[in-house]
């Protein structure tokens, strides 16, 4: 008799591909060709022993908060930003960013204490929300979802804060680095109720994965 | 015609209204929870919904304290919503029961109310179920206290459920060994509740000592029995060995009471520091990801209100439970016999009865015909209608219901 399958959500986009390799090295049979294009929600492995659910990376925290993933791969960026309550056990060693303050390049130097009414346009606003908060800065956060960089070139926000891996973007925007936030890899998040009551699953996959971390 | 505010008829977010089945399924699972406290000696203790806020903040942790519901009395005297009973049953025992014989056992079925997101089940008011032993600051009074919330969940029909269990004073010592800078210890301590070996490791920032090393191997201190033995040979320090000694000793009466299987060792258990001072646990119960049941020693909570008593106990979450049993069929709700209308004595009489040996018996009062009661004995799902002509009983339960 086969245990019924570990279920874990694997965030579409930028850790997809990464995260399928690691589970595919760690010796589970992740069917070959899977993409996260495919409009299959719900993939079995080859072995039986893994269910993958394809979901959005934002909403990877929440499903394995409430237990509906045992477990999941997502970026600790997003994970922080979602402030849900998962186990952490992991971290997977690429996708690596950083999540920074950025200004126009004529003002970086400016320190951001002393303006006044500063408005932050970001994709992070919670995060972001308890680095001022944590500096007893009062600043206008302005969620947005895309293209963050336009902010300060349109006028809608003085800085933002937004990941970045080689600083590429923020040049070609005219903005310069101000601060560091956090820095981000994938990483292995797992439910706290799995944790317990599958103990043996969650065990071999955390040993599976940390196995084939390249750090 | 009488103007509707746009509130008219509506609920606030996180309180529910329940009925029919589903109250009669919560009614049905307090009352086995309650059953088998009452078997292993607890009496019900049932203190004020709500009272001042002061002595209820005396308690509580940071958390709990900003999640109380808050109001004024007439005289500006802060009142609060209990978040919880252990801190009243803390009170109670410490200004009131003080002089009375230890230990004492005492448990509750009651509504808590949290200013919280309303997730998995559990609404801004809620159901807990629980227990307090207090005045016995043994591992024996642990175990038995793990004991009876494995025995309540097993009572409640949960068959796939698992109890971790750990020791705060364990990491605590640990941490204060390593002798970390505050905010760096807050930082480590968030890490390892999160079983984060990376942020436990960026944490702790270059420092080194065995101490600080121990703490990042907490995440993989999960388990049996074994992972107490290794942790022993880990963590040298007088007050790090009693915890262990004292959990295993914990473990050894679980196992003897036949539980070891339910039971899984966490030694990275780290929540809930400022509050629980021993023994900490969480039970899980399969189909909810939240924890259904948590519980801990907290022996510093009594001598805040009165002569100090050590204590340990737990809150089950009820409605969080019922999610996990998921929605078994009922009919507690339903009149078990359906009574046409009729003024005969014999009749009478006979619903007395009927009514005396137990049964639940709804006598119509709407004089409806025959006809017209079958039809709502079947719409209700009520299993039999009895009607009588004159003094002669027609019994005409009726084979299509159930």
């Amino acid at each position: 008799m086969s245990a019924p399958p570990l279920t874990v959500a694997l965030a579409k986009g930028k850790v997809f591909d990464g995260a399928l390799r690691r589970l595919s090295e760690a010796g589970y049979g992740v069917p070959p060709g899977l993409s996260d294009s495919s409009r299959r929600l719900v993939v079995d492995s080859l072995d039986g022993r893994l269910r993958l659910l394809l979901v959005k990376g934002g909403d990877v925290p929440t499903y394995v908060e409430y237990g509906a993933a045992d477990a999941g791969i997502v970026g600790h960026d997003i994970v922080a930003e979602s402030g849900r309550d998962v186990l952490e056990p992991l971290r997977l060693g690429f996708a690596r960013c950083r999540l920074v303050i950025a200004a126009p390049t004529e003002r970086a130097g400016q320190p951001l204490h002393r303006r006044m009414a500063l408005r932050v346009g970001t994709k992070y606003p919670r995060l972001t929300r308890a680095y001022f908060e944590d500096r007893g800065l009062s600043v206008d956060i302005i969620p947005l979802s895309g293209s963050v960089e336009l902010g300060p070139l349109a006028g809608l926000a003085d800085v933002i804060v937004d990941m970045v891996e080689t600083g590429a973007t923020l040049k070609e925007n005219h903005l310069a680095e101000v601060d560091t936030l956090l820095e981000s890899e994938a990483v292995l998040i797992v439910n706290r109720a799995s944790h317990t009551l599958k103990a043996d699953a969650v065990g071999e996959l955390v040993a599976g994965l940390s196995a084939v971390v390249v750090v | 015609m009488a103007t509707r505010t746009p509130l008219h008829g509506k609920l606030p977010r996180g309180v529910q209204d329940l009925f029919l089945a589903d109250a009669a399924r919560r009614a049905a699972l307090e009352a086995r929870l309650a059953t088998v406290f009452r078997a292993w000696g607890y009496a019900e203790i049932v203190p004020p919904t709500f009272e001042y806020y002061e002595n209820l903040a005396l308690g509580l942790g940071s958390q709990v304290q900003e999640a109380t519901y808050r109001f004024l009395d007439h005289r500006g005297h802060t009142l609060a919503l209990r978040p919880d009973l252990t801190v009243q049953t803390a009170r109670i025992v410490g200004t009131k029961l003080y002089d009375q014989p230890m230990p004492l056992r005492f448990y509750y079925t009651a509504p808590v109310f949290r200013y919280v997101e309303v997730q998995a089940g559990r609404q801004r008011e809620f159901s807990q179920a629980g227990i307090e032993l207090i005045g016995a600051a043994t591992p024996q009074a642990d175990a038995e206290v793990v004991a009876v919330a494995v025995e309540a969940l097993r009572a409640a029909g949960a068959t796939d459920f698992r109890v971790a269990i750990g020791q705060v004073d364990f990491v605590r010592t640990v941490l204060t060994e390593a002798a970390l800078p505050p905010d760096a210890a807050r930082a480590v301590q968030a890490a390892v509740d999160r079983k984060s070996q990376a942020d436990i490791r960026a944490a702790l920032n270059g420092y080194n000592s065995p101490a600080a090393l121990l703490l990042g191997q907490t995440p993989s201190l999960v388990g049996g029995p074994a992972v107490i033995d290794e942790a022993r040979a880990m963590a040298p320090w007088p007050h790090a060995q009693a915890a262990l000694d004292s959990l295993a000793e914990v473990y050894d009466w679980l196992a003897r009471y036949g539980l070891a299987e339910s039971i899984v060792i966490d030694l990275g258990e780290a929540r809930g520091m400022d509050y629980y001072t021993g023994l900490t646990f969480e039970a899980f119960v399969a189909g909810v990801g939240f924890a259904v049941v948590n519980g801990g020693r907290y022996d510093r909570l009594v001598g805040l209100f009165g002569p100090p008593q050590p204590a340990v106990g737990f809150a089950l979450d009820v409605e969080r439970l019922m999610l996990a049993l998921g929605e078994t069929p009922t009919r507690d709700h339903l009149p078990h016999v359906l009574v046409a209308a009729s003024d005969a004595p014999a009749a009478l009489a006979a619903v007395a009865r009927l009514r005396a040996d137990g049964r639940c018996v709804e006598m119509d009062v709407l004089g409806r015909s025959l006809d017209d009661l079958l039809a709502y004995a079947a719409a209700r799902g009520i299993g039999c209608v009895l009607a009588w002509r004159g003094d002669a009983l027609v019994d005409v339960a009726p084979e299509y219901v159930r």
